[in-house]
């Protein structure tokens, strides 16, 4: 492997003994990242059985790849680009048979009551689920690539550079779509975090 | 510090709110914050919006996620080789397809005629059998019409000798 190996992370160097034949680094990549994939897919498509769905195909694109795999990334950014694109695709496939449904926005002026977290209640619990719907909507909202890129920023922990490549889109496009994208957020939300 | 919103740099705000910078660079932008309601405002609103964000936890997986996704990876090493076969007509157009289908159907056509000719040559010998059968059966009924033309001649004497 050379001196770029050394450069590789771990995830990487794991997927090049699964390319090797290794059955128990891929059973250690998908301990590693199977909830962050699911996770990830469900903010998305916000469908807990299509999430599980997806994130089955994105595992299995990646086993079936194993033999062409190339570390030219980071192996999470190639991850999240599978699952990005699968989740996508299922989006525009969703929103064409649906005949382009629209996302209502009943719950945007619902009020918001401060309350304290010490003793959920089933008050709070409503609460609680009227922010959360309040949430799913304003994301959901997102044109897909800001959606991909706010919960990859904001789940994910993942460095511009890597939801850049994992978007296909140069840096500072990123940085630029993720301020939009934020900026459309704090006009649908900050009212619910202000104290 | 130069103001982030004029210095087209507002990506700063947001690393503000997500907690990304360093120690020293979030001292000086919250020094600016200070005197700069506009940042402030973004500042507190996209420190907002991160707790909203916050509050989303995702499902937990099914317990028989692993097992499910194994058995699809058995299937698939099992079907593997129909999908080699299958897999460059699967995505391909119609257009592309129903050509390059019609052409190898050609191509197999042709390999098959060349390696089995039989269906053209056996015609040959058929027709030489054919050929001799006849050629027997008129023999037969030439020597038919002599003794018929035997007999009439023997007939013809016959009553002139009554």
């Amino acid at each position: 492997m050379g001196a770029a190996a050394a450069t590789l992370d771990y995830d990487a160097e794991l997927m090049l003994r699964v390319k090797e034949g290794d059955g128990t680094s891929f059973g250690v990549l998908l301990e590693k990242h199977r909830a962050s994939v699911i996770h990830f897919v469900y903010r998305l498509v916000q469908e807990q059985a299509v999430a599980e769905e997806l994130a089955q195909e994105v595992f299995l694109r990646v086993y079936r790849s194993r033999s062409s795999y190339e570390p030219t990334a980071k192996f999470k950014t190639w991850l999240f680009r599978i699952a990005t694109h699968l989740a996508l695709n299922w989006l525009r496939d969703e929103r064409h048979e649906r005949g382009q449904e629209r996302l209502d926005d009943v719950s945007a002026d619902l009020p918001v009551r401060q309350v304290s977290d010490r003793r959920p209640s089933v008050e709070q619990r409503l609460v609680y689920e009227v922010k959360l719907e309040e949430v799913r909507r304003a994301v959901a909202a997102l044109p897909e690539k800001q959606r991909a890129a706010v919960l990859m920023h904001k789940y994910e922990d993942m460095e511009y550079t890597q939801i850049a490549k994992a978007l296909g889109c140069s840096e500072s496009a990123i940085k630029s779509l993720l301020f939009r994208a934020y900026e459309t957020l704090r006009a649908r939300l900050a009212h619910m975090g202000r104290t | 510090m130069n103001c982030p919103l004029e210095d087209r740099n507002p990506e700063m705000l947001v690393a503000y709110a997500a907690g990304e910078l360093d120690l020293e660079t979030a001292r000086v932008l919250e020094e600016h914050l200070a005197g700069c309601a506009t940042c402030r405002l973004v500042a507190a609103d996209q420190t907002a919006v991160w707790k909203a964000l916050d509050a989303w936890d995702a499902p937990s997986v099914s317990p028989d996620f692993d097992r499910r996704l194994y058995r699809r990876i058995d299937e698939g090493v099992r079907f593997s080789w129909w999908e080699r076969i299958t897999r460059p007509f699967r995505p391909m157009p119609l257009r592309q397809a129903l050509p390059l289908t019609a052409s190898a159907g050609l191509l197999l056509m042709a390999g098959l005629l060349l390696q089995h000719p039989g269906p053209l040559a056996p015609v040959a010998p058929h027709s030489e059998i054919v050929r001799a059968n006849q050629v027997e059966n008129t023999l037969d009924d030439l020597d038919l019409l002599r003794q018929f033309g035997a007999a009439d001649s023997a007939e013809s004497v016959h009553p002139d000798a009554m």
